[in-house]
């Protein structure tokens, strides 16, 4: 044994070129840290008899007592072999000598020393102290479980004593949400809540990528546009007379479509506020001057309701040592909000996604196509629906809307399919 | 002195290994936080702040009240003590009241955002005082300017203080004398049989651009643990009892926001404090496995800004979070030790009163703190503070033992006695990655003294020593 480790630090030190610290060698070698100072000694000795081989460079840690301007304070450092003496002499007294790291070359800063300790102990971080020379017998990690809990106790500590300070039931739901413990928010909430924010995303790119919300209109109008103008460049080689028909067709059309387009944004801008709200995106809306007072009024409602969850996001943010209930109640809230809330939300989502998914790319969604073909029939109930849309009944403001969107999609993509042509244009009037 | 409870005999550790090696137990000691005054349960920031001052005053009033009476009234019997109301001119009496300072090089962003006066930004300041600051005493119905023998630079806005004196005909009010509450009530401290001690440090400011201090970072930790140096060094380890870490461990260089980049260029960045925050981890994870840490946030810590702040979220600590010996506690920090009753903060009250006082020594700033019994006078003026309106979590009302604020320049500490014979240790706790040095407190003698530690760099060993020691009191 004796000789064992004087050769597996030879190793070390000369074949891999290592920097060897004692720490390092504690570890790799599974010896109490006493032990490796010792061992490093001991071939640092053993190295310097033996006159043919390479010369060795060491560094040391000395610590100690000494005065400075009178105060006296206690020093640790790392020196190098040649300043060794000097610095130990400066101690009064030294308490602490030993080798702190043995390699070939000599260091010029002490940097690569802590990169050498660093990977040793990170690979050993679970029981990094498991070959040092103190132990203290409370510090002996818990298990996941038992960690829950103590922090459920904690908090329900904690929650007892500032729940009185709230106000509203509604603002303690999303702190017992967080009490829960981190694990649970994950487990419980976001499995929901990551679905519905990929929709949203998917939405918000589509959204950007093609001239924002009102979608299928302006596609309708877009798309009918280009035509046209494809058309009246041709029909402008003809004549000019065409040109001037043409020029009314547009100008005939173009009073529906902005009416449309109304129609549209405030049921779109409604879903859209809750999307932002829920994935708490940046994303800001240009079009609330555009949207009119009801959608504002409903804007502001959706908010209120809204608030419970933004209320938990930034309790998430909070402090963990907030309040909490206990854990079966929580639990049981928690679900029956997220069901209700994503009930809500699912709703008016997959409208405003089928939308927006027709501009975009037609084939992908068969199912939506269907769903736009049945409500094509009400299409005619714009404008009741723009009346209707009061605060009363937003729903079907909405609803009626999107079913105009979804008809005029139907077009558009009836039309793709057939490659698009003047009549259709005509046809929707 | 911590290097003479050491018992060396002989150095051990220069000559081969020998027989088994000593494993020394690290005691427990009982420990109470008390740090539930500092705990927000409800958030709410629709308050306006005048509710702070308001209930300051009123639990101040009685101390100060007393306080007076008791300073000046003894010679000639008592002095009367009147409300701002009921001021008669000429009559020699008592005023309590919140001291405001007005102050012209205050930065203010009304003023700053007023385009009427089309000021240029003011460059920021190490110190807004000026010769042309005034002090204004308010109570709570009116406020009445001071004069007289009163040092306006040395007081802040939001100290609570009695004045004796006289109005004027102009208006204002002739100080002869002032005095502070003073310290409060101290509960007595045990007798301990050992020596037993409890480690001071702060800012650490991982993620930082220099990584120079991670060594020295590496050999705290390394000596807490009891890796470092010979068996004697490590058995007196052994009774380092807790180490409370007072804030910034991470460096003010993590909050860069980088907001010059373009947008889609930090699409996948990841913020500064991320790696940061594991690297506190995996030091964390080291020390509580060895002892018991309880650990602060600071200024440019991932938790609120304002005081008081809250505990790091344990979510951060993945590695050292199912250690029950992990404490993640509020910024202003107040427990028993022992027997032994710490009251401290991370630095930002004291920073902020070197700002608007002439004081500028941490230490003078953090006796007169206790002295007026309040942690935090200026907030919520020119400190970021919740908007309490019940009642003022900053005022000290127990007396500790040790009350010490973090992130200092450099070290230093102080005994002090108060007039009931109370005794504090009062102690600035450097920050570590400019000064290497941290603090040990023993618990017995209420003794503190530095560790420094040093490594060597391509200077000679003794320069970089005295550049560390110099760079201290500069920065």
């Amino acid at each position: 044994m004796d000789e064992l480790y004087l050769d597996n630090i030879d190793e070390f030190v000369n074949d891999h070129n290592k920097i060897v610290t004692y720490k390092w060698l504690s570890l790799t070698l599974g010896v109490h840290v006493n032990v490796a100072k010792q061992m490093l000694y001991h071939y640092l000795e053993q190295r310097r008899q033996d006159r043919s081989a390479i010369p060795l460079h060491a560094t040391y840690l000395v610590s100690g007592k000494r005065v400075d301007n009178g105060s006296p304070y206690h020093k640790v450092a790392i020196v190098r072999e040649d300043k060794l003496e000097d610095v130990k002499s400066k101690m009064d007294p030294a308490i602490s000598i030993h080798v702190y790291s043995v390699q070939k070359a000599e260091l010029k800063d002490s940097s690569p020393l802590y990169s050498t300790d660093y990977d040793a102990v990170k690979e050993n971080l679970k029981n990094c102290n498991k070959y040092s020379a103190v132990r203290y017998a409370a510090a002996v990690p818990l298990s996941v479980a038992e960690s829950q809990h103590v922090q459920e106790t904690a908090s329900e500590e904690v929650g007892s004593k500032s729940t009185s300070h709230y106000s509203n039931a509604v603002a303690s739901k999303p702190n017992t949400k967080v009490k829960k413990g981190i694990i649970g928010m994950f487990a419980i909430k976001n499995p929901p809540k990551n679905q519905d924010s990929n929709k949203d995303i998917k939405l918000e790119q589509k959204e950007t990528a093609s001239t924002i919300e009102p979608a299928k209109k302006k596609e309708d109008g877009t798309t009918t546009i280009v035509n046209r103008f494809g058309k009246n460049t041709k029909i402008q080689e003809k004549g000019a007379d065409k040109v001037q028909t043409s020029v009314d067709v547009e100008c005939s059309k173009s009073p529906n479509s902005p009416t449309c387009i109304k129609k549209e944004e405030p049921a779109d801008s409604k879903a859209f506020n809750e999307k932002k709200k829920d994935v708490r995106s940046k994303t800001k809306r240009d079009d609330y001057s555009d949207s009119d007072n009801e959608t504002i009024e409903n804007q502001k409602k959706r908010r209120r309701r809204i608030k419970p969850q933004t209320h938990s996001s930034s309790g998430d943010d909070g402090v963990q040592d907030s309040p909490t209930l206990p854990d079966c109640p929580v639990k049981t809230e928690l679900l029956s909000c997220s069901e209700t809330f994503s009930e809500d939300k699912r709703r008016k989502r997959r409208r405003v996604l089928k939308s927006h998914t027709f501009v975009d790319d037609e084939g992908c969604m068969v199912t939506e196509k269907g769903y736009q073909s049945e409500s094509y029939s009400e299409s005619d109930d714009n404008t009741k629906a723009n009346q209707k849309k009061t605060a009363i009944k937003p729903s079907v403001g909405k609803k009626e809307d999107q079913h105009k969107c979804q008809k005029k999609a139907m077009i558009v993509s009836n039309k793709v399919a057939k490659q698009a042509s003047i009549m259709g244009f005509f046809q929707k009037k | 002195m911590f290097s003479d409870t050491v018992v060396q005999k002989e150095s051990t550790l220069l000559g081969p290994p020998g027989p088994a090696e000593p494993v020394f137990e690290r005691e427990t000691l009982s420990y109470t936080s008390c740090c539930d005054r500092f705990q927000l349960g409800e958030r709410s920031f629709n308050r306006q702040y005048a509710h702070i001052y308001a209930a300051r005053l009123i639990q101040m009033r009685g101390v100060l009240e007393q306080r007076a009476q008791k300073m000046w009234g003894e010679e000639r019997g008592p002095i009367p003590i009147r409300k701002l109301g009921d001021l008669k001119i000429g009559e020699q009496c008592v005023i309590v009241g919140t001291v405001f300072k007005h102050m012209e090089l205050q930065p203010s962003i009304l003023r700053e955002i007023s385009e009427e006066h089309n000021l240029l930004p003011q460059p920021p300041r190490a110190k807004y005082i000026s010769q042309s600051d005034e002090l204004i005493l308010e109570d709570e119905l009116q406020r009445i300017r001071l004069e007289g023998s009163i040092d306006t630079a040395m007081f802040v806005t939001g100290t609570v203080i009695a004045v004796k004196g006289a109005e004027r005909n102009d208006g204002k009010f002739t100080v002869e004398d002032f005095c502070l509450s003073d310290l409060p009530e101290q509960p007595p401290r045990q007798r301990l049989e050992s020596n037993r001690f409890v480690l001071l440090a702060s800012g650490f400011s991982l993620g930082g651009t220099s990584a120079d201090s991670m060594l020295g970072l590496q050999l705290l930790v390394d000596m807490v643990t009891g890796h470092l140096g010979d068996q004697g060094e490590q058995s007196s380890m052994a009774s380092i009892s807790r180490i409370l870490l007072a804030g910034n461990l991470l460096s003010r260089n993590t909050q860069n926001k980088d907001s010059n980049k373009a947008k889609y260029l930090t699409k996948k960045t990841q913020a500064g404090s991320v790696e940061a925050v594991r690297l506190l981890d995996e030091l964390l994870v080291q020390l509580v496995a060895s002892v018991p840490v309880d650990v602060m946030p600071g200024q440019y810590d991932p938790t609120n800004y304002t005081l008081p702040q809250q505990p790091l979220h344990r979510c951060m600590f993945p590695l050292s979070n199912p250690y029950p010996t992990l404490q993640l506690v509020t910024n202003p920090y107040q427990a028993c030790v022992d027997g032994v009753r710490f009251l401290g903060t991370s630095g930002q009250n004291i920073c902020d009163i070197v700002k608007y006082s002439s004081m500028d020594d941490h230490l003078e700033v953090l006796e007169r703190t206790l002295r007026q019994r309040h942690l935090a006078p200026t907030a919520p003026d020119t400190l970021g503070c919740y908007p309490f309106y019940q009642s003022d979590p900053f005022i000290v009302d127990v007396c500790p033992h040790v009350y010490f604020s973090g992130n200092a320049p450099c070290y230093q500490s102080k005994r002090i006695t108060g007039p009931e014979g109370q005794d504090v240790l009062l102690v600035t706790i450097p920050e570590f990655s400019s000064t290497q040095t941290a603090c040990l407190i023993n618990l017995r003698t209420l003794e503190c003294e530095q560790i420094r530690f040093s490594s060597f760099s391509t200077e000679d060993n003794e320069e970089t020593e005295m550049n560390v020691k110099y760079l201290g009191p500069a920065t």
